[in-house]
């Protein structure tokens, strides 16, 4: 990875935000992760790096990964909250990089709740979709 | 104890986040001979009463979870700074902000990896904070400082996933950069 300088940083962001301006028909998702100092000392970061990571490798550009302290959730860190359009929004525990390579492969490309780390999520009878 | 440096210093950046700064600037000066790390804000700032307690793993002041009763961040520092015959000192003043001050010894066997300080610095960065964070990296006489101020004029949105892929990069170049 070359230096790069802050004008070189704003010409590869205005060259990209074209191509982002041709795609179309992509609904956003959002990540957001507990990154208290349980979450930090349980591997938030490593799951912070592999959702980027896979996130990329898809090319699944429209999504917004965003940060939280920690949810009270210590004994399952690192812990991330995941809302995808039409689909409940669910909070997975013990999210290790493998974990959240997962989460982006099945629960937001195939639609599909990865069940064996889902700590919480609405109650059935309120899930009307 | 965290089981990276950068793992520590994330959890005491954030501490100044929480501080309501507008302003912190995270500094990390490596040398061959010692790590020196400052994190300075101008949050709301600590009385001497809880600058005593806030050493205390078993205290917390209870504003972001009421029952919580334990607060780690400061107390892994002292325990890091203890058990590797490091320094580490805070000041703080009440309505005037804190500063966190430590040195370690990078020889020290019972001192923790460094880290990757690439992920640090992009997930500090993009932390739900509404202030500027300056960060400050020198290794052996090369340096960058870039703020959160600048990459926001540059990127936008930091949290949207191009904007972050971007901006990790660039600290990674500037990272290879001081460490090659």
């Amino acid at each position: 990875m070359a230096k790069m300088t802050l004008e070189e940083l704003r010409n590869l962001r205005n060259s990209k935000k074209k191509e982002m301006t041709q795609r179309d028909g992509e609904k956003s998702a959002q990540i957001v992760i507990g990154m208290g100092t349980c979450g930090i000392a349980a591997g938030a970061k490593d799951a912070f790096d592999a959702f980027l990571d896979e996130l990329n490798s898809h090319e699944i550009k429209d999504t917004r990964i965003t940060q939280t302290g920690c949810m009270g959730l210590c004994f399952s860190e690192p812990t991330v909250e995941v809302a995808v359009p039409d689909m409940p929004r669910v909070i997975y525990g013990n999210v290790d990089a493998e974990v959240a390579r997962r989460i982006v492969r099945e629960h937001i490309i195939e639609k599909k709740l990865v069940s064996d780390h889902i700590f919480d999520k609405p109650a059935a009878d309120i899930i009307t979709d | 104890m965290h089981a990276t440096l950068c793992d520590l210093i994330t959890d005491l950046v954030q501490n100044s986040f929480e501080a309501n700064a507008a302003e912190v600037t995270l500094n990390v000066e490596e040398t061959e001979k010692n790590l020196k790390v400052v994190i300075a804000d101008n949050g709301k700032g600590m009385s001497a009463e809880t600058l005593e307690k806030a050493k205390d793993p078993f205290y917390s002041d209870g504003l972001k979870h009421k029952h919580r009763k334990v607060g780690l961040g400061l107390p892994f520092l002292f325990q890091t700074s203890e058990m590797t015959g490091g320094t580490a000192t805070i000041e703080s003043e009440e309505g005037v902000g804190t500063t966190v001050t430590f040195n370690l010894d990078p020889a020290n066997v019972d001192l923790p990896m460094f880290g990757n300080f690439s992920t640090a610095a992009a997930t500090l960065m993009t932390y739900g904070f509404q202030g500027n964070l300056t960060i400050e990296h020198s290794k052996d006489g090369k340096s960058y400082s870039v703020s959160r101020e600048e990459l926001i004029e540059v990127l936008g949105d930091l949290n949207d996933l191009e904007s972050l892929t971007l901006l990790k990069q660039f600290i990674e170049g500037n990272e290879e950069e001081i460490n090659g």
